[in-house]
C-alpha cells in the first residue's frame, strides 16, 4: 500500500470533490428519471413543437448554460491549484531545491514531511543509479563515471555507506530470484535511470511513483523514503515477454 | 485487348509485391536461422555419430526457475579418449534460450547460449559452465556434441581415428508450454470453419429473405449485390455486422484474460500468449469493433439525417468498409502461428522494433496501416457529405445532433491520423529493411513515437466517444419528448472537445521523461476537458426537466450511459493531477477508467442506438422484454466487472502482467490478500457481462424473424430518418424530391447566420456569376 502523504492527500480531496459531482448528478439523474415520467395514455402537450421534418423549438437558457460552464470551471481552477504545488516535490531541482545539494560523505538528509503539503523536505540528498534491461532491474549505490555511457555522473569521491543504499538478492515466491534495494528511512535519494534495451518503468510502489527507463536518454526520479517497510518494484511500462514478472525487492530499514 | 493487357500487368507487379511483403519478415526472422549449429553440430571429428561415445550433461533441472543461474558438468566417456594421450576430447554446447557462461579457461563463449572448449580444455573429458535460465516461459532444449579424440594430432594426422556423438537435452519452464502447432494446419483449419460458418450463415440468411426463390440464378445475384454494393445503407449494415464480430472476439480474448488473472500466480496462459491477447484484445476494440459499429450508424443515419440520396462519394465508401477486413486478417495472421503482435495495442518504441517483439508485429503494423487508409478515406467521405449534402433549408446549426458528432468525429480522425500512419510507415520500415528511426542505438528516437502514437491516440478515444454523445442526444431528447437543452452549447461543447483534444494528449506521457514544462502545459489542458463534458452531461439532465420521460430499451441504456460515463469522466480528473498520475499511470486505475468511459460510454451509447435505430433499419421492432433483460443484467455485471479495478489500481496491480501476486505471512507480493478475492469476482462478472449480450443477439435474430412491424416514427422523433418507411427505401430520398427542412424557430436569433458565418459563407460558396468574371 502506498505510503505517501502527498498522495493519499491529494487523492482524499479529490474523492471529496469525487462525492460531490457525483451526488449532484445522481441526485438530479435520479429525480428526474422518476418525477418525468410519462403515464399510461397520457397526451403530452408538446411544449416544443416536435414534429417529423421540423427543426423543433429551441429549449435552452443562457443563464444556466453560462452557470454550468463557469462553475465545473471554477471547481476544476481549484482542482489544479491543489495539484500544482505537488508539481514542486515530483521535479525538484537537484541544485538547491526541497531536497537540497547532493550530500557530503556522512552526511544525513534528515527527512521532514510538511503536513501540510505532504511533500518530503531534505537537507540534502544520495544518487544512486537504476538500470533497466530486459528483465531484471539492476542497482548501483555508488554510480561513477565508468557506469553505462558515463557521460552524466561526476564521481562524488566516496562510497555510501551500506544502511545507508545496500545491494542484493532475494527470493520472491512467483518472481524467482531478484535484485533487492535496501535504503534507510529518512533518507532522501535520486534515482539516475537508463535502459539498455528498451523502455521500462519501475514503479516504487512504496511511495506510489515511477519514471520511464529509456536507451536513449538518462531520467531521473526523487525516493524520499520515510517508511519502514519491505515492499515491491514493478516493470510498469511493457517491455516484452517476462515484462511481469521483471521485478525486485525494496527494504526500507531504520 | 489493351485494356486486358495492362490488367494482367498490374496483377503480376501486384502480385509480386504482395510475395515480397510476406516473404520479407519471414526469411530475417527466421527464428534458427537458416542453417545453424543446431543441424550441422560442431566441427565434428568425422563423418558420422559413434554409439561408443557417450556426451553427458549432469546440473540440469528437469523444471528450471526464472533467471536462476545453473553449472552444468558437461562430459564424455567412451571412444579412443584415453588418459594419456596428447589430447583428450572436445566439446561444443548450444541451448535454445537462456545464456550459456564461461567460469574459466578450459571453455569459451562464441554465442551468448553457445559454449565449447579452448586449446587448452581439449586435455580433459569433463568441463564446466554455467547456464541462466531464461526469464520466461520458454521449453529450452540443449544440444551437446563431443569429440572422443585419440591425441594423433600431434603426429599430424589431425582427427583420424577420432569419434564424436551427440545428446539433446529438454528443460521444462516454470509454466507448462504447449508445443505450438503447424501455422498452415492452424490458419487453414480456421479459414475452412469460418468459410463453412460463413455459407451456412449465407445461405439461411438468403432462404429467409425469399424461401420461394431458393436458388442459384437468385441468389447469384443477390450475394453479388452484397459484395459490390455501393448504398450506404447495405455498407452501413456491412459495418454493423463487422464491428459486432469483433466485439465477440474481442471479448472472448477478454474473458481469456480474465481467467487467467481470476487467481494470483495462475498458470491458464503463458505469458507470451497473455501478450498477444492483450494487444490483439485492444487493438481489436478500438479499430475493429468500435470503429466498424460506429461507422455502421453513421453509414446509415447521416444520409437519413440531412437528407440525402446517398453519400457524397458512395464507391470510396464501400472501398473504406472493403479495407478493414482485409486488415482485420493482417492484424491476426500472426496470432495463428502463435507469433501475434505483442505490444500492446500502443506499440511503444524502441519495443516494437526490438528484435524481442514477435514476427507478427510487422503484420499487425501492415493491417494498421490499412485501416489508416480506410479511416481517412471515410473521413473525406463524411466530411463531404456533411458539408455539401443537406437537405434544402437545414443549416449547419439545425443538423440533428448524431451528424454533429460524426461531423466532429471524423474532422478530429481526419487531422490525427496521418501523424499515426507516419509512425507506421517509419515502424513497418524498421522491422522490415532496417531503418533506424526508432533505434537509440542508430541515433532514432524512441519518445518520436510516443508523441505520434498519442497525437493520434487521443482524439482517437474521442472519435470513439462523441458519437456515443450524438446518440445519447438524440435519445434522451426523444424519449422525455422534448428538444436537447440548449443545442447550441451542445455544438459548441462537442466542437470544444475536438479542439481540446489536440492538445491534451500529454498527459498519456507525465512519466516518459519528456518536458516537464510540456507535461505541465498538457496537465492544465487536460483538466480543460471536464468542462465541455460537464456542459454536455448537465445539459441532458436538464433536457428531461419538465419533460415526459417514456421508458423504453434505448431510454434506460441512454440514463445507464449517464451514470457509468459520469463515473468514468469522475475518474479520469484524477489523473491529470500529477502526483497521484505517478502512482496510477499504468496500474488499474487506468484499466477501469477507460473501460468505463468506453463500455459504460461507447457501448452502451451504441446498445441504446441498436434499440432506437433497429425498427428503422430492418422495419422491425426488438422485443421489450428482452431488452430490459439485457438492460439489467449487462449494467449490474458491467459495474461488477470495472468498478473493483479501481481499487485494485490504488493497491497496487499493474496492467499488461500476466499475473500478480499476494502478500501472506510468507511471502513477499504487490498486492493485499483480499486482491485475490475481488479479482475472482472481477472474473465471474466478466462472464455475466460478455453472456449478457447475447440476449441482444438473440433478440435481433427474434426480431428479424418473426419481429413486429415497425412503423415510419415508432419514438416520435423529429429528424428525417423518421419520415421515410422502415426500412428506407434505395435511394434513401429521391434526388428530385429532395425533402425540406421547416423550423419551428421562426424569428428565433438562432437562425439569423452570424458575422462570422457570413465571412466564411462568403468565403465557400463561389456565386456562378463570378465565377464567369473571374475568367
Amino acid at each position: 500500500m502506498v505510503a505517501s502523504t502527498l498522495f493519499w492527500n491529494l487523492f482524499d480531496e479529490y474523492v471529496l470533490w469525487s462525492l460531490f459531482v457525483g451526488l449532484l448528478t445522481f441526485g438530479w439523474l435520479f429525480h428526474h428519471s422518476f418525477w418525468y415520467v410519462s403515464s399510461e395514455g397520457e397526451k403530452y402537450d408538446n411544449p416544443d413543437k416536435i414534429e417529423v421534418g421540423v427543426f423543433p423549438r429551441h429549449n435552452d437558457d443562457m443563464k444556466l448554460e453560462v452557470a454550468w460552464t463557469i462553475l465545473p470551471f471554477i471547481l476544476i481552477v481549484y482542482l489544479t491549484y491543489i495539484s500544482w504545488a505537488p508539481l514542486d516535490a515530483v521535479w525538484t531541482s537537484a541544485d538547491g531545491g526541497m531536497h537540497g545539494d547532493e550530500c557530503e560523505e556522512g552526511q544525513s538528509s534528515n527527512n521532514f514531511l510538511d503536513s501540510n503539503s505532504g511533500a518530503v523536505v531534505s537537507e540534502c540528498y544520495h544518487i544512486i543509479e537504476i538500470t533497466g534491461k530486459q528483465w531484471v532491474w539492476s542497482f548501483n549505490c555508488n554510480p561513477n563515471e565508468d557506469a553505462w555511457r558515463g557521460d552524466v555522473l561526476p564521481d562524488r569521491g566516496y562510497e555510501l555507506a551500506t544502511d545507508i543504499c545496500d545491494v542484493g538478492t532475494i527470493a520472491i515466491e512467483g518472481y524467482g530470484m531478484q535484485p533487492l534495494l535496501s535504503l534507510k528511512a529518512g533518507e532522501t535519494y535520486l534515482a539516475v535511470m537508463q535502459s539498455e534495451d528498451v523502455t521500462h518503468a519501475p514503479w516504487i510502489q512504496a511511495i506510489g511513483t515511477k519514471e520511464d527507463v529509456l536507451p536513449s536518454q538518462k531520467t531521473t526520479l526523487w525516493l524520499p523514503m520515510n517508511e519502514v517497510g519491505e515492499s515491491m518494484i514493478l516493470c510498469t511500462e511493457y517491455c516484452g515477454d517476462a515484462h511481469s514478472i521483471m521485478s525486485a525487492g525494496l527494504f526500507v530499514h531504520n | 485487348m489493351m485494356k486486358n493487357f495492362i490488367h494482367s500487368r498490374s496483377l503480376v507487379v501486384m502480385t509480386i509485391l504482395i510475395a515480397a511483403m510476406v516473404c520479407t519478415p519471414l526469411v530475417s526472422s527466421f527464428p534458427t536461422g537458416i542453417s545453424g549449429v543446431k543441424d550441422s553440430g560442431c566441427n565434428c571429428h568425422g563423418a558420422t555419430t559413434s554409439d561408443s561415445v557417450t556426451p553427458m550433461i549432469v546440473g540440469l533441472p528437469e523444471v528450471y526457475n526464472y533467471s536462476e543461474v545453473y553449472e552444468l558438468t558437461v562430459s564424455f566417456t567412451g571412444g579412443p579418449s584415453t588418459p594419456g594421450n596428447i589430447n583428450l576430447g572436445g566439446f561444443h554446447l548450444w541451448a535454445s534460450e537462456g545464456e550459456l557462461s564461461v567460469v574459466d579457461a578450459t571453455v569459451q563463449q562464441y554465442n551468448p547460449n553457445e559454449v565449447g572448449h579452448t586449446e587448452v580444455g581439449n586435455d580433459q573429458t569433463s568441463w564446466t559452465v554455467v547456464w541462466t535460465a531464461p526469464a520466461t516461459d520458454r521449453n529450452v532444449e540443449m544440444i551437446l556434441h563431443t569429440n572422443s579424440v585419440n591425441g594423433n594430432a600431434g603426429d599430424g594426422a589431425g582427427s583420424s581415428g577420432d569419434e564424436w556423438n551427440k545428446i539433446t537435452k529438454k528443460i521444462n519452464a516454470p509454466i507448462l508450454v504447449l508445443e505450438s502447432a503447424n501455422p498452415y494446419v492452424v490458419l487453414s483449419t480456421l479459414i475452412i470453419i469460418s468459410g463453412i460458418l460463413l455459407i451456412i450463415t449465407i445461405t439461411y440468411i438468403f432462404y429467409r429473405t425469399n424461401p420461394d426463390s431458393f436458388n442459384w440464378e437468385s441468389f447469384e445475384p443477390w450475394i453479388a449485390d452484397w459484395l459490390t454494393t455501393t448504398d450506404h445503407k447495405k455498407i452501413g449494415t456491412l459495418y454493423f455486422l463487422a464491428g459486432m464480430f469483433f466485439l465477440g472476439i474481442g471479448g472472448i480474448m477478454a474473458l481469456m484474460i480474465r481467467i487467467q488473472l481470476s487467481v494470483p500466480g495462475n498458470d491458464f496462459l503463458t505469458q507470451d500468449q497473455y501478450n498477444q491477447f492483450f494487444t490483439l484484445h485492444g487493438t481489436t476494440m478500438i479499430f475493429l469493433a468500435a470503429m466498424p459499429l460506429i461507422n455502421g450508424f453513421a453509414n446509415w443515419m447521416v444520409p437519413l439525417q440531412i437528407g440525402a440520396p446517398d453519400l457524397a462519394l458512395p464507391r470510396i465508401n464501400a472501398m473504406s468498409f472493403w479495407l478493414q477486413p482485409v486488415a482485420a486478417l493482417l492484424i491476426f495472421t500472426g496470432v495463428f502461428s502463435g507469433t501475434g503482435a505483442d505490444t500492446g495495442w500502443t506499440g511503444y518504441a524502441p519495443y516494437i522494433v526490438s528484435e524481442t517483439a514477435h514476427v507478427g508485429t510487422t503484420m499487425w503494423v501492415a493491417g494498421q496501416i490499412m485501416l489508416v487508409a480506410s479511416s481517412t478515406l471515410t473521413g473525406v467521405n463524411f466530411l463531404t457529405t456533411i458539408a455539401v449534402m443537406r437537405a434544402p433549408g437545414m443549416g449547419w446549426m439545425q443538423m440533428p445532433l448524431f451528424t454533429w458528432s460524426i461531423l466532429v468525429a471524423n474532422l478530429m480522425l481526419f487531422l490525427s491520423i496521418p501523424a499515426f500512419g507516419v509512425g507506421l510507415v517509419q515502424v513497418y520500415l524498421d522491422r522490415v529493411i532496417g531503418t533506424a528511426f526508432y533505434d537509440a542505438a542508430s541515433g532514432g528516437d524512441p519518445l518520436l513515437w510516443s508523441h505520434l502514437f498519442w497525437y493520434f491516440g487521443h482524439p482517437e478515444v474521442y472519435v470513439v466517444i462523441v458519437p456515443a454523445f450524438g446518440v445519447i442526444s438524440e435519445v434522451i431528447a426523444t424519449s422525455a419528448r422534448r428538444t436537447v437543452f440548449g443545442y447550441r452549447s451542445m455544438v459548441y461543447a462537442m466542437a470544444g472537445i475536438g479542439v481540446v483534444s489536440f492538445i491534451v494528449y500529454g498527459h498519456h506521457m507525465f512519466t516518459s521523461g519528456m518536458s516537464p514544462t510540456l507535461r505541465f502545459v498538457t496537465m492544465l489542458t487536460t483538466m480543460l476537458v471536464a468542462v465541455p463534458t460537464g456542459i454536455k452531461i448537465f445539459n441532458w439532465l436538464k433536457t428531461m426537466h419538465k419533460g415526459s420521460l417514456i421508458y423504453r430499451t434505448h431510454t434506460l441504456w441512454a440514463l445507464g450511459f449517464l451514470i457509468t460515463f459520469t463515473l468514468g469522466g469522475i475518474s479520469g480528473m484524477f489523473f491529470p493531477s500529477m502526483a497521484m498520475d505517478l502512482h496510477f499511470h499504468e496500474s488499474y486505475f487506468v484499466v477501469a477508467h477507460f473501460h468505463y468511459v468506453l463500455v459504460g460510454g461507447t457501448v452502451f451509447g451504441f446498445f441504446s442506438a441498436i434499440y432506437y435505430w433497429f425498427p428503422k433499419m430492418t422495419g422491425r421492432m426488438l422485443d421489450e422484454r428482452l431488452g430490459v433483460l439485457h438492460f439489467l443484467t449487462a449494467f449490474i455485471s458491467y459495474n461488477g466487472l470495472f468498478w473493483p479495478m479501481h481499487r485494485l489500481g490504488i493497491w497496487g496491480m499493474a496492467r499488461r502482467h500476466h499475473t500478480y501476486f499476494i502478500s501472506t505471512e510468507e511471502a513477499m507480493g504487490s498486492l493485499p490478500a483480499e486482491a485475490a478475492g475481488w479479482n475472482m469476482f472481477i472474473s465471474i462478472s466478466a462472464f455475466l457481462f460478455f453472456f449478457s449480450n447475447f440476449i441482444l443477439i438473440a433478440n435481433m435474430i427474434k426480431s428479424v424473424i418473426r419481429g413486429q412491424k415497425a412503423p415510419a416514427d415508432p419514438w416520435g422523433g423529429w429528424s428525417f430518418e423518421w419520415m421515410t418507411s422502415s426500412p428506407p427505401p434505395t435511394p434513401s430520398f429521391p434526388l428530385d424530391d429532395l425533402p425540406t427542412l421547416r423550423d419551428a424557430n421562426e424569428g428565433h436569433i438562432a437562425n439569423e447566420p452570424s458575422a462570422i458565418v457570413r465571412w466564411f459563407q462568403g468565403l465557400m460558396v463561389l456565386d456562378d456569376n463570378e465565377e464567369e468574371a473571374g475568367h
